[in-house]
């Protein structure tokens, strides 16, 4: 063992709370709300012990408008909510688009819509985290399947949204959220940090929005030397308000290239047993570790299956999951909705191979049984 | 020895179902080299409704992490104890509290009822009737090394020593428990 690292038996939010500390975040903004609470209280308690800043806010709205500001005056920050609440977030998070401000919301996915079941899981956030805010955009969503990746991912999460200006979304559920598990607490100097960019130029020339070659602009903090003008509406490179189509297009176009363009840097994914498989399971979140499972029994049944693992979720793992399925029988694609992520499968599946949906929304974790059965199934057909 | 064990925890709220599988998870991960996740499910009501946690401790990588065939099964509570009883295999272990439940005749599944919370109350303390059971099912299973659960147990309570104390000899009457069929 490294004696560098301490390993502790917590929760996928407990881990989540450690990775925004590890990552240097220092403000934390949120309305407690069940399954997310633990990384509130932990936030809580933690913070002011590493001289950073906790504040309980009236609502999600103004918890999220704390987030950006705090960011902008220059601190890691971030925001933990579920269901309603994301709803709620949804209006400032575009506003974090738009101003490119670095910011994580972490979204531990509860059965919906609306109350819902409170507290039980589900994994029905996907496309509201693509889409969630109106407008074009383009966004970074990572989703954990186990307490060791909730804590690396949280620092990945802040890595890539201090690196790309842009908001970052840590999407777990509520199994892997409240599961306790092994898991790594790495100490620092063993993990990378990436800061903003500080800009190089003198006060007086500094525009905000003015990109570098890397597509990317330096964010000065508030109360800097620098003026940091940020605004919601469409601008130019001063930050001042700019409704020239031309001015919009470039914009507009900006954010969602920004993150397209960096797709190798950004997309993650994880393989097991791909190398010689006929059939290949596509999976994210919790549903991993059934997929998994059901990866084992299946060849054990002499079935060979394999599992392409999604840990970025967006931007999608398009040239990843239009390979597997070029050269895969067919693909099963288990989530806890009624079919979000295999609609993005279908987009890619140039070959046309048979692509099955194991779908569940009754808050019950998809077994791996469930997931054998399909796999039974479509290997019957393909013989 | 078995390479993996799935044991669920069951009671009313209250009764630290939970906190016992924490124990016994750090004293499976931490304090030795094992495996081992913790789910949990219960009421929105903090005390008295249905509740259980599923640990598996394996030396194995653990992926699904709900129990999918119980080798043992604690049933502190009434209802806990009729949701599973009669879905057990024979080879399943199912501990119970023999002073608040009444067991069923058509049970497969081997049966040891212990009076967990009359002990615990003799003990000292009505809250660690938990450890006692645990220390039962350690002494069924040695799922987790007594040592191991010492250290985790010291660990937990590492600014209470009195509590530290009395859990430890809440757990030294649960493994001396083990294998006796009251």
């Amino acid at each position: 063992m490294n004696p560098n690292n301490s390993i502790r038996f917590i929760q996928g939010n407990e881990a989540i709370a450690e990775g925004a500390f590890a990552a240097g975040a220092r403000f934390y903004a949120g309305y407690p709300i069940t399954p997310s609470s633990e990384i509130a209280e932990i936030s809580s308690r933690r913070l002011p012990q590493l001289g950073g800043l906790y504040i309980q806010m009236e609502d999600e709205i103004g918890s999220i408008a704390a987030v950006i500001g705090a960011s902008a005056s220059g601190k890691k920050s971030y925001t933990a909510t579920s269901g309603p609440g994301f709803s709620l977030m949804q209006e400032n998070l575009g506003v974090a688009v738009m101003a490119e401000i670095p910011c994580v919301i972490i979204d531990i996915q509860r059965s919906g819509p609306s109350t819902g079941l409170a507290t039980k899981p589900a994994q029905a956030d996907v496309m509201q985290s693509r889409w969630g805010t109106h407008g074009d955009h383009g966004i970074i969503v990572l989703s954990p399947s186990s307490v060791q990746e909730c804590f690396d991912l949280t620092i990945t999460a802040f890595n890539f949204s201090e690196k790309y200006r842009t908001p970052v979304i840590l999407l777990a559920d509520e199994i892997v959220g409240h599961m306790k598990e092994k898991m790594i607490i790495r100490k620092p100097g063993t993990y990378d940090v990436t800061d903003r960019k500080q800009p190089a130029c003198d006060p007086a020339d500094y525009k905000p929005f003015q990109a570098d070659a890397d597509g990317i602009a330096p964010l000065a903090a508030y109360g800097s030397r620098f003026i940091v003008r940020l605004t919601g509406s469409t601008h130019d490179e001063t930050g001042f308000p700019n409704s020239k189509p031309e001015n919009a297009d470039k914009f507009i176009r900006h954010y969602t290239d920004k993150i397209e363009n960096n797709k190798d840097d950004i997309v993650m994914t994880k393989e097991y047993k791909l190398e010689d498989a006929e059939f290949a399971v596509i999976t994210f979140g919790c549903s991993t570790r059934s997929a998994l499972e059901a990866m084992d029994l299946a060849r054990g049944e002499g079935i060979r299956v394999g599992v392409l693992q999604l840990v970025t979720i967006w931007p999608f793992a398009d040239s990843q999951v239009r390979a597997l399925c070029s050269r895969m029988k067919a693909i099963i694609v288990p989530e806890m909705n009624l079919g979000q992520i295999i609609r993005e499968v279908c987009r890619v599946n140039d070959s046309g191979i048979p692509v099955i949906g194991v779908n569940k929304v009754n808050s019950e974790a998809i077994t791996p049984f469930e997931i054998m059965e399909q796999i039974r199934e479509v290997s019957k057909c393909r013989k | 020895m078995k390479d993996r064990w799935e044991i669920i925890l069951s009671g009313v709220g209250g009764q630290g179902l939970i906190l016992g599988g924490s124990i016994l998870g750090e004293a499976a991960t931490v304090y030795g080299d094992a495996k081992a996740t913790l789910t949990s499910s219960y009421g929105v009501e903090t005390r008295g409704t249905f509740t259980k946690s599923d640990i598996i401790i394996s030396k194995r990588e653990i992926y699904f992490p709900e129990v999918m065939k119980a080798d043992v099964v604690l049933a502190l509570a009434q209802a806990a104890y009729d949701r599973y009883a009669g879905k057990l295999d024979p080879d399943c272990l199912l501990v119970f509290d023999s002073g608040t439940v009444t067991a069923a005749q058509n049970v497969q599944a081997s049966q040891y009822g212990h009076p967990f919370n009359r002990l615990a109350l003799e003990l000292g303390n009505p809250a660690i009737a938990n450890i006692i059971a645990i220390g039962t099912i350690v002494g069924l299973t040695q799922a987790v090394a007594r040592e191991a659960f010492y250290q985790a147990l010291e660990a937990r309570f590492s600014e209470k020593p009195k509590a530290a104390e009395l859990n430890r000899r809440a757990f030294d009457k649960g493994l001396e428990l083990a294998g006796k069929k009251e």
